[in-house]
């Protein structure tokens, strides 16, 4: 800065009258001034402040602008016409808010502009600079009425050439100081944007990669969804001294619900309904898993039918399936997942019905005679939940017409928006109610009324319901 | 109680006491785990669900992964869990309370269950778990049966 331009040593041990009113500035401002090898004195107000430089005559004044009493401007102005003091440099420290400071500076003939907030080398150069270069006291003689327009105000000040060279300097540097500080925000901000764009792209990057990994999920998903309505019964299946209809809606596109109906040989007709614990994504492929194993295909994994010694095809009781499968599901390997499960074997000539339930919800049975629909609960444990457990079946003779309904528990203990359960009595009513109508029209009427329960969100559940008449 | 305390902040805590084992000490332990609350009595773990609500998978993951760190350290515990304020549960707790009971029972230990709404038994008599755990009415019926 100044002391650049003219080269000279900085000036050690002046006198320095510093205003300040407020006395944690004033405390940091000596201390620094102090540092600097210059002796300090500090008055509160402008008023204080003249009075210490009429005391004694100080080399430089610095003074803030803002004070009770007399401020910046006045004490100033008061330096400035005093013949004998007028040859103090004066340093005005500003936060120059407003272009008309200037003019006031000016008019107060102030020397020196400092801007507020200043770094203190900042201001020991400026004290430097105008000490080199001290203000003639032929300079008065110069002193000219100035006529300055700004903001549309006209202002007559008095200055001298000096004095206005030293401001205009000031001005400019104080400008100029702005001026780097603005450069050095602007290259932070320019860093800033850098960083942020390259974060922006990291963020494109990181989202393409999750829209690829979502539609790998969503092509997996669907994938394993048409896996699973491989688990279902076939569309026209028809099984001969029967008729069967059954409805399947999964909550999510993959559920934990299964159901089938199928012929086992030439006398038997099988049919199941599973339900695992949870939804989604494990459900299910414990659900196709399971499945796989309630084939009535012939074959290593079947429980369900296998090659007897005469070569003919031997059905297994339905207890030996349950028994069976909760021997190959142990909880642990799907990470605490289980099933229920209620599966019955039909001897289509006899009309005998053997089940197994698994922790299934009760098997209803709607006597073609007359009289409301019976509950068939039987007391055993989910599959996969107990180990080694040996369950048991019952045995069903049925009447010809004679209808029975399989169903998970999302029927039964679906939830209206008031979480009340559909409840076995409602279901029970429903079935009665539609035993004159074809069973078709008979499972569709209990699916409907199960939606309608669920208004208006729908069934947070999968629901299945399988329903079956015997008519020899 | 007299001018132990700073002056605005009265706890209601006797002074002698707040000097000596504070009575919130066993809250603060309880704060580590964020699904259930913990607590002792003798050799037997207490446990209360903090969540009305037990359906999302990933509550219930956390509460596994709590529970198998409480479990974790001890070996062949007793375990008392209470489901006073529990209002909704997903059949798949119960396939965790499965483990947890094959767990423990291979542990020598004992599994207890406590405070279960009548709603929420339901769900275990459907499913005949009913008769496969150990629920009892309220949390001190529970404990007389532990000895």
């Amino acid at each position: 800065m100044a002391q650049q331009l003219d080269g000279s040593a900085p000036a050690r041990g002046v006198d320095v009258v510093i205003a300040e009113d407020s006395r944690m500035q004033a405390r940091m401002l000596i201390r620094r001034l102090e540092e600097a090898g210059h002796t300090v004195r500090w008055g509160e107000t402008g008023g204080q402040a003249l009075a210490l430089v009429r005391e004694r005559r100080p080399d430089i004044i610095v003074s803030d602008i803002e004070m009770p009493e007399m401020t910046g401007y006045e004490f100033c102005k008061a330096v400035k016409t005093d013949s004998a003091l007028r040859t103090i440099p004066f340093i005005l420290l500003s936060t120059l808010a407003d272009p008309i400071d200037i003019i006031r500076g000016l008019d107060a003939g102030a020397d020196n502009y400092v801007t507020k907030p200043y770094e203190p080398e900042y201001l020991l150069g400026r004290m430097q600079s105008l000490l080199a270069t001290p203000l003639e006291s032929a300079d008065d003689g110069a002193a000219a009425m100035l006529e300055v327009t700004l903001a549309g105000q006209k202002f007559r000040v008095k200055a001298g050439r000096q004095q206005v060279l030293n401001l205009l300097v000031s001005t400019f540097e104080n400008a100029v100081a702005k001026n780097q500080e603005l450069v050095v925000a602007n290259q932070e901000l320019s860093v800033a944007r850098d960083g942020l764009q390259k974060s922006n792209e990291e963020l494109s990057t990181a989202n393409a990669e999750i829209s690829r990994i979502n539609a790998h999920m969503l092509r997996d998903l669907k994938a394993a969804a048409k896996v699973q309505r491989s688990l279902l019964p076939a569309v026209d299946v028809a099984i001969p001294g029967t008729s069967v209809a059954w409805r399947y809606v999964p909550c999510q596109s993959l559920a934990g619900d299964f159901l089938n109906v199928f012929r086992l040989d030439d006398e038997h007709a099988g049919l199941f309904v599973v339900d695992v614990s949870g939804h989604g994504v494990p459900s299910s492929l414990m659900a196709v898993t399971v499945g796989r194993f309630l084939t009535p295909k012939v074959s290593d994994q079947s429980l369900l039918v296998r090659q007897g010694p005469d070569g003919r095809v031997a059905v297994a009781r339905p207890a030996e399936v349950a028994t069976q499968l909760n021997r190959l599901f142990q909880a642990d390997e799907f990470s605490g997942l289980y099933f229920t499960l209620l599966y019955g074997v039909l001897h289509l000539p006899t009309g005998r019905f053997d089940y197994c339930s698994g922790g299934h919800p009760p098997l209803v049975r709607v006597p073609a005679g007359g009289g409301p629909p019976e509950f068939h609960a039987m007391e055993s444990f989910p599959i996969a939940f107990v180990p080694d457990v040996e369950y048991e079946q019952r045995t069903l003779q049925l009447a010809a017409g004679d209808r029975l309904f399989l169903y998970s528990d999302g029927v039964p203990e679906a939830m209206d928006k008031d979480r009340n359960p559909y409840g076995d009595d409602a279901m029970a009513a429903c079935i009665a109610a539609g035993r004159t109508a074809p069973i078709e029209a008979g499972v569709q009427e209990l699916l409907e009324a199960v939606e309608r329960w669920c208004q208006p969100v729908g069934p947070l559940d999968d629901v299945s319901i399988l329903g079956v008449e015997w008519r020899p | 109680m007299a001018g132990a305390a700073a002056p605005g902040y009265d706890f209601g805590i006797p002074a002698a006491v707040s000097w000596g084992r504070r009575p919130w000490e066993d809250t603060i332990f309880m704060e580590q785990y964020r699904r259930i609350q913990t607590g002792k009595k003798g050799d037997i773990h207490l446990v209360a669900f903090k969540d009305k609500k037990i359906l999302d998978d990933t509550v219930l993951d956390e509460i596994r992964s709590e529970l198998t760190q409480l479990i974790g350290k001890a070996s062949g515990p007793d375990l008392l869990l209470d489901f006073g304020n529990v209002e909704f549960m997903s059949s798949a707790m119960l396939g965790l309370l499965g483990q947890l009971h094959r767990k423990i029972s291979a542990g020598q230990g004992r599994l207890k269950m406590c405070s279960i709404r009548p709603e929420i038994f339901q769900v275990f008599k459907l499913t005949n778990l009913d008769k496969l755990f150990s629920i009892h009415k309220d949390a001190p019926t529970a404990l007389a049966t532990f000895t």
